[in-house]
């Protein structure tokens, strides 16, 4: 009984502790996504937010059919001759009407979308109803609103929260981003900011283009001079293959401004060259696949032999499919590698364009400000492909790290 | 026996009257290159008049190497692009006699065919530049800007006395010596507690590796969220609202030690508030990658050291103590190494979650150091000296490690 005891209570201590550092581990992601849908009110709170307004169902409701009024269900936008209708209650309707409006941007002269919609405010039930009607030509992808309500009026509530409330002399001010937001429109309004206001497409771009070139070609040249190393008796292969130990032992940063030098001299500074060539060959893989070649028994190749293959032939038909779970190890570090640095591509891109994920997300840092919804929301996309990558070939991640450790 | 190295040799002409060419381009060396031109154009054909004797002779051989010999012998005056040529003299030649070739030169063609673009890459991207960036360390202020003389050792000397290089290095090693242990530490007991035949283990592991695989920049941006001095996560459950974690210099051990009366300052304050959260990120980082190697190494030990130890009537506790972390030790030292070279350089996170190295450069390490030298200051000479001296650094560190710690390290299981 009391061993029994004694198991139990240890079980429950590993759980217990276990969790407890899982809690800690998954936080940070948890307050990245959170805040990446929190409004900047929302976000700049004291006490925390746990569940902002904009993942809760019900809102999503009403954003759905704003959407839809306005154009779409999903995206939302205010399209020509739509009519969109929020509605608001308020404790005491009799302490005055509303004042509404459509912010113009600061220090424009004109702003179609604030001129052209016109805004009716009816009594309703236990309320009022905001009537916003596009009487113009043009479509608009959002439709911000500014409301206020008397303070005499007591408890307000909006159909659709809104993203601020501020205290003006006798009203409360109601900020909305936008009204016809549609689903995702309200869901991911942070994302669509972000998005919009830096060239991610573009950093996306630049990210998969060299990541990917970087493993294509990192494979080709790493299999090559493994399978050379690991099967193939040619003279000077331990001379050569001690150079490559001894690379090893070479710090990155020490490369940092020879190498620039070298691109510079090259012109090749803010190009893709600069990204991906100082890379290509990498004795990690190297060796990893050395490793993998090692393993196969030499009756294979010999046999290949004796059928007349060549090396080329041996090296491409049987070494390389036999090899396939170290090609993905050495593949998912190279992308990882590729994907997430941030110093090389710094150094050697300067133009926007050329900009990798992580650079480019580094600069929104800096732009952003204290915009921490929009801020969470870019990081959460640069993120994201990693993420899902590594919850659908969770296996070969995992492997492949510990395979790295194990000699 | 010569013949063998025929072939190696012809592909490695080729490669380096290439890279010869390829450097002449861009001015890098300056080298007495008409000599090496001029060695390289002779020794072409006379390399390809040794190897049409020593070959099997064939109509494609001898083409094979009449194309090496102009292609090598016209070397300075082809341009650029037509440097594959010689290459595909040699590949000629190889073909026209393979059939007469023995074993062992086919192998030696190969590899070298194999290797040559891995050796060539690490040649112009690893190894050249680490000998040219010794050089550039010896110049006074080279930038490619202003004009530039030789001063020897003036860098280094500079850098002895730079109170910024010693700052950085002390940042340095206390982040070093705080971040790799604690890493090692925690993972190791995460590793054994995931260990313990739990249900849901896929579950636990997914959630500590997962912050491996994110990159460090956005999770330096969550993280300098977190430790928002007004609206920060970590503030509220600290209830400490208004400390900005990422702008206080004083240093831990001086804040530890000063309620009792102790006041220490410079080196032995110890890393800044500010380094510290961001050796707390770090550590976060990187745990599930120590976790994941750790529980490999511990699902490598053998079952039956566990039931003798049982017989023998240990506990849990002596279990850990005297099976289980001898014989992880190889796994502990690996990723002492790993992580000493890896701390020894860290940047990102510093650089996004400080841009300007801190509040009174409390934060700076030597890797942004270089970074600020090198890339602000167009001072690569002086870049390079410190890369210079951290690799030393690095180096010596390594090998101190190994000669300390090997020899407690058990390989045997």
């Amino acid at each position: 009984m009391n061993t029994r005891l004694r198991h139990l209570l240890g079980r429950v201590i590993i759980y217990a502790l276990l969790s407890a550092g899982a809690v800690v581990m998954a936080f940070p992601f948890y307050w990245m996504i959170a805040t990446s849908v929190k409004s900047p009110q929302e976000a700049q709170q004291a006490a925390p937010i746990w569940f902002p307004e904009r993942i809760q169902p019900a809102n999503w409701r009403t954003a759905w059919r704003l959407g839809a009024q306005g154009d779409r269900p999903w995206w939302g936008g205010f399209a020509p001759g739509r009519t969109v209708t929020l509605r608001l209650r308020v404790e005491d309707p009799d302490a005055g009407p509303l004042r509404a409006r459509v912010p113009k941007p600061p220090a424009v002269f004109s702003d179609p979308r604030s001129e052209s919609t016109r805004i009716r405010i009816e009594a309703a039930n236990g309320g009022w109803e905001i009537v916003l009607e596009n009487t113009g030509t043009q479509r608009f992808t959002t439709l911000p609103l500014v409301v206020w309500i008397p303070k005499d009026a007591g408890k307000f509530r909006a159909e659709l929260p809104p993203d601020a409330v501020r205290s003006q002399r006798g009203f409360w001010r109601l900020e909305w981003v936008n009204v016809t937001p549609g689903l995702f429109g309200y869901l991911f309004h942070n994302y669509r900011e972000a998005w919009h206001a830096a060239p991610f497409a573009r950093y996306f771009f630049v990210s998969f283009f060299t990541a990917g070139t970087q493993v294509l070609g990192g494979l080709l040249i790493a299999t090559m001079a493994a399978f050379a190393f690991a099967r193939i008796r040619f003279p000077g292969r331990e001379a050569v293959f001690l150079l490559f130990v001894a690379t090893m032992m070479i710090p990155g940063e020490v490369l940092l401004i020879p190498n620039y030098i070298l691109l510079a001299k090259l012109d090749w500074l803010d190009t893709f060259y600069a990204l991906i060539v100082p890379w290509l060959a990498s004795v990690f893989g190297l060796f990893l696949l050395r490793q993998f070649f090692l393993s196969l028994p030499q009756d294979l190749f010999d046999a290949a032999r004796i059928d007349g293959a060549s090396y080329w032939g041996m090296l491409w038909r049987i070494a390389f499919p036999l090899a396939v779970p170290g090609l993905v190890t050495y593949g998912i570090f190279a992308f990882l590698g590729a994907y997430n640095a941030l110093l090389w591509p710094l150094i050697v891109t300067q133009s926007p364009e050329m900009r990798t994920i992580q650079v480019g997300l580094q600069a929104f840092i800096g732009e952003a400000g204290s915009d921490y919804g929009q801020l969470m929301a870019a990081s959460t996309m640069a993120i994201l492909p990693i993420v899902l990558g590594y919850f659908f070939a969770q296996r070969h991640f995992i492997q492949g790290i510990a395979r790295s450790g194990i000699k | 026996m010569v013949r063998t190295y025929v072939f190696p040799g012809l592909l490695a002409l080729a490669v380096f009257s290439g890279l010869l060419h390829l450097s002449t381009q861009f001015e890098i060396v300056r080298a007495p290159m008409g000599a090496l031109f001029l060695a390289f154009a002779l020794a072409g054909p006379v390399a390809a008049y040794l190897a049409a004797r020593l070959l099997p002779a064939g109509a494609w051989t001898r083409l094979g190497l009449a194309l090496f010999a102009a292609g090598m012998a016209a070397g300075f005056w082809i341009p650029p692009a037509l440097d594959w040529l010689p290459l595909a003299g040699v590949f000629l030649a190889y073909a026209g006699s393979r059939a007469r070739l023995p074993e062992r030169d086919a192998a030696a063609f190969w590899g070298w065919v194999f290797v040559w673009p891995a050796l060539a890459l690490m040649l112009i991207w690893n190894i050249f530049p680490s000998f040219f960036a010794l050089w550039i360390s010896l110049f006074d202020r080279f930038n490619y800007i202003g004009e530039s003389r030789f001063v020897g050792l003036l860098n280094y000397e500079i850098l002895w006395r730079d109170p910024l290089f010693w700052r950085a290095l002390s940042n340095t090693f206390w982040y070093v010596v705080l971040t790799v242990p604690t890493g090692i530490l925690l993972g190791t007991v995460v590793a054994v507690l995931l260990n313990e035949r739990i249900r849901g283990l896929g579950l636990y592991r997914t959630i500590y590796f997962l912050p491996y695989i994110t990159a460090l920049t956005a999770a330096a941006a969550v993280w300098q969220w977190i430790y928002h001095p007004e609206f920060g996560f970590l503030n509220w459950l600290l209830g400490t609202p208004g400390l900005d974690w990422l702008h206080t210099p004083d240093g831990i051990f001086a804040l530890a030690l000063a309620p009792l009366g102790i006041q220490l300052s410079g080196f032995w304050a110890g890393p800044s508030v500010a380094f510290t959260a961001i050796m707390i990120m770090t550590v976060w980082h990187f745990l599930g990658y120590n976790v994941v190697i750790l529980l490999a190494g511990l699902q490598s030990i053998p079952a039956q050291y566990y039931e003798a130890a049982e017989l023998d009537g240990a506990g849990w506790w002596q279990m850990q103590l005297y099976v289980t972390w001898p014989l992880l030790s190889p796994t502990t030292f690996f990723l002492a190494i790993i992580g000493l070279i890896g701390a020894f350089q860290v940047f990102t996170q510093v650089y996004v979650m400080t841009p300007t190295g801190g509040v009174l450069n409390d934060t700076l390490t030597v890797a942004m150091y270089l970074y600020n030298k090198g890339f602000r200051d167009s001072d690569f000479s002086y870049a390079s000296a410190l890369a210079v001296t951290m690799f030393v650094i690095i180096l010596a560190l390594t090998l101190v490690q190994r000669r300390v710690l090997e020899r407690r390290v058990t390989y045997e299981h």
